[in-house]
């Protein structure tokens, strides 16, 4: 065995309970997600609600997007002031989105617990991720 | 229960670039500890109640004074709706804690009753009273509930066609309407057996967000996505529509008068909008204030209320 193999076997417990932790993170942040599902989906090719289809948002710019025509104020946020949605701004947007985007046009108030908005975060990243399958 | 006087005493300010020989305008800023206005609903006795969504309060102004107060719903509270009950309290959609809300207001005692909690988050929207004094709900997950506050009752059932439930208006005749925003239709409820009928408007993705009754009984929708107005007959099926003027009209509420005027609020031109279904002109009073957003409409007589969420202030246009 490998000393590259015989870290690995060490470290696997605790990769599998961390993904594990991600799992169950993603599946509280599904039923956070209840919050949103009025408007938005992460299901490709659902884009005639109220908001935009939130599959493959991170690393998008603010306002930006196919399908969807966004209010001024995000658009703005995106172009004028260079806002890209990361764990770290969605985190921002989402504890106070009028705060963060004056104007936009979302009326959800806000998600004040962090950790609610982590585990929406980890759903966005595993349900709405890009990858295929 | 705690009550917050803020003896908040607001600079009235008048509007003359929107007023008309016929119509006054008139705006009330609102404390900033109550956060933007989400509905508004006046009584007889010309009180005025709003959501403060975002602070989890209920506001009351005294039109006379410019007096705010904010009455706390409770921890996790996000009111989206409020309307005027038979009982002159206001009723309140309690989006943040799933549950319907009657604020007492002579004692400001906060009275709730909560959705089955097998239902899950439904996102609660509006509501609106039959004629036997039961409250009737939208929530936006794909439900609509109705709610018997001599028995304390509340039961749910699913929309037809899933998420989208919106605005909800009740006709002079006891029937109820709702639209569905994400649906692109709207639905007639039967009053005694729950059951819902889905009603398509002519036009595709409209996006039909809000409903209002006028006196007939016609059913008035505000379409977001299309940007027109429409009306339904349910004596004749027969449909009507208007698009609002304009190059990109977003139409999100509406509101028919004491004088059967229809009053919408248009985000495309930063305005509301008063269309008269005889001459089928349409006349805007344009906000003065940049993204004003006003998310719904409600009056007495001669009088109708424009919550300006993007303003924070609560905007009268009075009949003259």
């Amino acid at each position: 065995m490998t000393g590259r193999a015989a870290t690995l076997l060490v470290a696997l417990p605790l990769i599998l309970s961390s993904l594990s932790a991600a799992r169950a993170d993603a599946v509280r942040g599904a039923r956070v997600f209840q919050r949103c599902y009025a408007c938005h989906s992460v299901v490709p090719g659902e884009d005639k609600l109220p908001g935009p289809n939130l599959r493959c948002l991170l690393g998008r710019r603010a306002g930006a997007g196919p399908g969807f025509e966004f209010s001024p104020a995000l658009v703005e946020a995106g172009a004028a002031r260079g806002l890209v949605w990361t764990r770290a701004t969605l985190d921002r947007f989402l504890a106070d989105p009028e705060g963060v985007v004056p104007g936009t046009t979302m009326a959800m108030p806000g998600l004040p617990d962090p950790a609610d908005r982590r585990d929406l975060l980890d759903f966005l990243e595993t349900a709405g991720s890009c990858r295929p399958g | 229960m705690r009550q917050f006087l803020l003896g908040f005493v607001a600079v009235l300010l008048a509007l003359p670039s929107a007023a008309t020989a016929e119509v006054a305008v008139q705006a009330y800023p609102l404390p900033n500890g109550g956060g933007s206005p989400h509905d508004v609903a006046v009584g007889a006795d010309g009180i005025v109640w709003y959501t403060a969504q975002r602070s989890g309060q209920l506001g009351r102004l005294d039109p006379a004074t410019g007096k705010v107060e904010l009455v706390p719903l409770g921890a996790g509270a996000a009111p989206h709706g409020v309307i005027i009950g038979p009982d002159g309290a206001p009723w309140v959609t309690e989006g943040g804690t799933n549950a319907i809300v009657r604020v007492d207001p002579r004692t400001r005692e906060v009275k709730r009753w909560p959705l089955p909690a097998e239902r899950g988050y439904v996102n609660l929207n509006t509501a609106t009273f039959d004629k036997r004094g039961r409250v009737w709900f939208t929530g936006q997950n794909g439900i609509y509930g109705r709610l018997d506050p001599t028995t304390g009752v509340v039961q749910v059932w699913d929309a037809p066609r899933g998420r989208g439930p919106y605005g909800i208006t009740a006709t002079p005749d006891g029937a109820v309407y709702y639209a569905s925003l994400a649906g692109s239709h709207i639905a007639r409820v039967d009053p005694e057996t729950g059951a819902a009928t889905v009603i398509e408007p002519p036009t595709r993705d409209q996006g039909a967000r809000r409903v209002w009754s006028d006196s007939k009984g016609q059913i008035w929708v505000s379409e977001w996505n299309a940007g027109n107005v429409s009306r339904y007959d349910p004596k004749t099926g027969e449909w009507r529509t208007w698009k609002l003027p304009g190059e990109r009209p977003r139409v999100y509420a509406v509101y028919v008068d004491d004088q059967d005027k229809v009053w919408l609020s248009d985000w495309g031109a930063n305005a509301m909008v008063r269309f008269d279904p005889e001459s089928e002109k349409f006349e805007a009073f344009p906000s003065d204030r940049r993204g004003a957003n006003v998310r719904q409409i409600y009056g007495r007589s001669r009088e109708v209320w424009a919550p300006e969420s993007g303003a924070v202030r609560l905007v009268v246009y009075r009949m003259k």
